[in-house]
């Protein structure tokens, strides 16, 4: 029996060491491969001893914080996709089906149309405030009862709708396009240092909670049962729950856009590889999250090459058929 | 019960009753032109194939910027323009306080306000107007040609085309003389910028959108002298700052969009300072209506006379 | 409020029908007098006939007859799934028309203007075949057909997204049919919707099965009914209502989501009375949002489909309480 546990063990440290491996190659990969190819050698280079070539300027002002900000917009919204997860008991619930990240979009759309001056800083906070209506709204629809599967889905899937028309509304009478669309479809490309600052605090911080309450966080997942029992306590933890989504997934969105799917797949394959526990599940997930946005964006760069492309669109491409594997399990999904 | 079903009935059948009739006057109703002797019409073939337009026609709706740019070449004014409801646009357009009605937007012109104008002939886009092209035929004898994405070739064969379907041909080729006059003296002006490499491109707050050799501006920048520093048969190419410090053109020409720019961010990079433009000074803010929005043979012109100006002030 | 006779009920909105009829063709950028629409029925007065016979009449009946079988969709889809947010939109019938069409717009930008509603309308189609057949083996179950509904939605929207960033430069062309407009839709429109007006009296007739239905599966199997196969045939004749509305008038959301809903307060959920009502509604629905969108800021037109997002969200928030509130 130890043996056994050992051997358990021993997997889920081999998968541990794997991941983070992947990510730093990923990242590596990431900062190299782009319009005009960068070196290994080079990077390294770049990184470690600076100098005052073209090279060392790309990588360390653009494509540096580029792979940074994939990593951190990864994590978080994986992060974001466990929680959520665990808050509703629901393995279709993610910052996208729950509408947080098409609230957060309108809102954004909203303020730039009234105050095209809005500072990247003031940006957080609108979004901020446009995810937590959007959650609250699908929330408050999918709940009375249970909710099912087909609730959530149902119920996220109309407020998405009724979000993205008002929005695809809002663009289509601007003709401002492209752009727009571009945003909303979820992108990294361009970003540079700046975002960087303006993610990382709420990413560190949301993180670091999340990290240091998993403990509370997988009382959430024992059932309904159990869950009365405790009362006061479970309100309390899924409310402070809540708080650290909207704070993951707020300012990804503020920054990147609505990337989508990373929350939503995420969580399911790190349950398969690392067993139910939030403790290792919600640390695992960023991991794994971070490592998927960072090769997602590397693909977006081939989409319409040499061009950029959103990594939304990679994000969509793979992680929607991935919702009709999903829901085709349906019913059968253990929490 | 019954009462109240006998209303049911009544109203349903009242209604479906309205609905034939006005069925019936509809299919009944046939175009509101009349079959006049064909000595009057023009035979002008567009995009669409041919139409036969009415000989001098008088009132003109037109449906893109560059028509209205061709018929002020030709001396006309057209009755109706489709502007988007930005009546400076069209003035900054033609020079000066015209008088004619909005159609609309170009995207979407109101059908209804058009044939209310009772136009002789109508001047469409065919990119966006292919789909109404059948409707607007029921207004007006209606010329589809090449607008919105036009080269600059095109956009001079267009105006040829014009001038035919108003029956102006001889105006047109005094003015398109008129118009390689001032191309060879303008070309004469740049002669000592001849053979830099120009890059005329679209800012906006999170795309930087490159015209190449292909596009309006850039073929015409070329036939000044300047080349385009990004030959390609696309005639748009976004792209990023690593991209933009790679191609290095030597002028950089930006149309600004309204609001923030992605260019704001980019010139705290040094690697913007290093851009060979940058550092000589030769990098250049234009009014994006001019520059990829009117198109025409006057507006060209107008490009050409903004660039001599911009680069010249330079050389002193 | 003391509910009143359905029968009554029905009456009061085709009145109410008729009157926004009238006063629909008067709007616009030229306006037209009741009296002079009265005088151009008669068969008089040429003034102002053009404009009404090409383009209001033949507008405002495409108006009603997608309005309607918008409604008539969305009654059923909600009736079939026993879920009170499932609509067209919802289901992924929509986005999948939405995804053939934008495939032809970008693709083939050259073929013939027929070919656009045609392959939307296999989009619907497409749809929900694969829906049908991938909810088969588990007996075309209500949460399966909605889940993997929303699923194949989803996808539907990443391959629409996909082309629209590959080829930007006809994004604006194809962002404007996505939100749906009755802008341009003539006589040759209208006559694409025939098999709508057919249907939906067929649909009314087999309302009863969904009540049936609706009664629980074993019951409804015990009465003789063969449950999955009058699940797929009605859902089959929503597709092809909403895939010749898309075809027609782009993607239009809400009416198939609030009509039912609007109507199940009217005249409450015996199919009999509820479809006919919807429908009503759904007509009268599109045809104010319509005449709104042409009528606020002539000559500009704002876009069918923005006016009933715009009516639609705060009716949909109104909703979200009275839910809560269960």
């Amino acid at each position: 029996m130890t043996n056994l546990v050992q051997k358990q063990k021993m997997n889920k440290y081999i998968v541990l060491l794997a991941s983070v491996c992947l990510l730093i190659i990923g990242m590596i990969l990431h900062v190299a491969v782009g319009s005009s190819a960068v070196s290994f050698t080079e990077v390294m280079k770049a990184i470690f001893a600076p100098d005052d070539s073209k090279q060392t300027t790309i990588v360390q002002t653009l494509r540096l914080p580029r792979a940074v900000l994939a990593a951190l917009i990864g994590a978080s919204l994986a992060a974001a996709g466990a929680l959520m997860q665990a808050i509703t008991r629901n393995s279709l619930a993610s910052p996208q089906v729950f509408g947080v990240n098409a609230g957060a979009s309108l809102a954004i759309v909203i303020a730039f149309i009234l105050f095209p001056d809005l500072t990247s800083q003031s940006t957080v906070y609108i979004a901020f405030l446009g995810a937590a209506l959007g959650g609250i709204t699908v929330y408050l629809f999918a709940s009375g009862g249970k909710i099912t599967h087909v609730k959530l889905a149902l119920a996220g899937m109309a407020v998405h709708l009724f979000l993205s028309s008002l929005t695809q509304g809002v663009i289509v009478l601007n003709e401002q396009a492209t752009d727009v669309l571009y945003w909303l479809v979820g992108s990294i490309n361009g970003k540079d240092w700046t975002h960087v600052k303006i993610l990382l605090p709420w990413s560190f911080l949301g993180l670091l909670l999340a990290f240091g309450s998993s403990r509370s966080i997988s009382i959430l997942v024992l059932g309904e049962n159990m869950a009365t029992g405790l009362g006061e306590k479970v309100k309390w933890i899924r409310f402070f729950a809540g708080i650290l989504v909207i704070m993951l997934a707020g300012a990804s969105v503020a920054v990147a856009g609505p990337i989508g799917f990373v929350g939503l797949i995420v969580p399911h394959i790190a349950r398969k590889l690392v067993g139910g526990d939030y403790q290792r599940i919600l640390p695992f997930s960023a991991l794994l999250g971070a490592i998927l946005l960072v090769y997602a964006d590397i693909l977006s760069r081939f989409i319409a090459y040499p061009f950029e492309s959103p990594v939304g669109i990679v994000t969509a491409l793979i992680g929607a058929p991935f919702f009709l594997y999903l829901a085709r399990k349906g019913r059968n999904i253990k929490q | 019960m019954k009462q109240v079903k006998k209303i049911r009935l009544a109203s349903v059948a009242a209604i479906v009753s309205i609905l034939f009739v006005l069925a019936g006057c509809g299919s009944t109703q046939n175009s509101s032109k009349e079959n006049s002797d064909n000595s009057q019409k023009v035979s002008v073939q567009h995009e669409l194939g041919k139409t036969k337009v009415p000989k001098n026609p008088k009132k003109v709706v037109v449906l893109e910027l560059s028509f209205v740019d061709a018929l002020q070449g030709l001396g006309m004014k057209p009755v109706g323009i489709a502007d988007d409801n930005k009546k400076d646009m069209i003035e900054k357009l033609v020079g000066g306080k015209i008088n004619y009605t909005s159609v609309g937007t170009r995207q979407q012109p109101n059908l209804e306000v058009i044939s209310s104008l009772q136009p002789d002939l109508i001047i469409a886009d065919v990119q966006r107007h292919k789909a109404i092209y059948k409707e607007l035929n029921k207004i007006a004898p209606t010329i589809e040609l090449k607008s919105r994405e036009s080269t600059y070739e095109e956009n001079i064969d267009s105006f040829k085309t014009i001038a035919k379907a108003v029956g102006k041909e001889k105006k047109a080729e005094q003015r398109l003389n008129e118009h390689e006059e001032t191309i060879s003296k303008l070309k004469n002006e740049l002669k000592e910028e001849s053979g830099q490499t120009v890059l005329p491109a679209v800012v906006r707050d999170t795309s930087f959108q490159a015209h190449t050799s292909s596009s309006y501006d850039g073929e015409f920048l070329e036939k000044l002298g300047l080349k385009n520093a990004v030959q390609d048969k696309e005639a748009y190419a976004e792209m990023n700052l690593e991209q933009l410090s790679d191609i290095n053109p030597d002028i950089l020409i930006l149309a600004n969009n309204e609001g923030k720019l992605v260019t704001d961010e980019w010139k705290t990079n040094p690697l913007w300072e290093n851009l060979k433009a940058v550092k000589n000074d030769k990098v250049f803010v234009v009014d994006r209506d001019l520059w990829t929005r009117f198109r025409g043979v006057i507006s060209a012109e107008a490009i050409g006379k903004d660039t001599v100006k911009l680069l010249n002030n330079k050389q002193q | 409020m003391k509910r009143k006779h359905p029968y009554q009920m029905l009456s009061i909105l085709l009145l109410c029908l008729i009157i926004t009829i009238v006063i629909s063709l008067g709007i616009g950028a030229v306006y037209i007098s009741p009296g002079e629409i009265f005088q151009q029925i008669i068969g008089s007065s040429p003034g102002s006939s053009f404009i009404l016979t090409n383009y209001r009449i033949p507008r405002t009946l495409i108006a009603i007859v997608v309005g309607a079988a918008l409604a008539v969709a969305g009654a059923i889809l909600q009736g079939i799934l026993k879920n009170p947010l499932a609509s067209p939109d919802v289901i992924g019938v929509t986005k999948g028309a939405g995804l053939f069409a934008v495939f032809i717009l970008i693709v083939c930008p050259t073929a013939s203007m027929l070919l656009l509603p045609l392959s939307a309308f296999l989009g619907a189609a497409a749809i929900a075949v694969i829906l049908m057949v991938f909810s088969y083996s588990q007996g075309a179950k209500p949460h399966t057909l909605a889940l993997v509904g929303v699923a194949l939605g989803a996808i539907c929207q990443a391959g629409i997204q996909y082309f629209m960033i590959k080829f930007p430069d006809d994004v604006n062309t194809t962002l404007l049919w996505l939100t749906g407009s009755l802008w341009g839709r003539g006589w040759s429109e209208l006559w694409m919707l025939i098999p709508c007006v057919v249907l939906v009296p067929v649909i009314i007739i087999f309302a009863s099965k969904l009540d049936i239905l609706n009664l629980g599966d074993e019951i409804a199997v015990g009465l003789g009914e063969r449950t999955t196969y009058v699940r797929y045939t009605l859902l089959s004749m929503a597709v092809i209502l909403t895939g010749l509305s898309v075809a027609v008038v782009g993607s239009i959301g809400f009416i198939g989501l609030i009509a039912p809903h609007i109507g199940r307060r009217l005249v409450g959920s015996r199919s009999k009375f509820l479809l006919p009502v919807s429908a009503a509604v759904g007509a009268l629905f599109l045809l104010i949002a319509d005449s709104l969108g042409r009528g606020v800021m002539p000559p500009v037109e704002i876009p069918a489909g923005i006016v009933t997002a715009v009516i639609g969200a705060p009716y949909f928030l109104y909703l979200l309480r009275r839910e809560q509130k269960k």
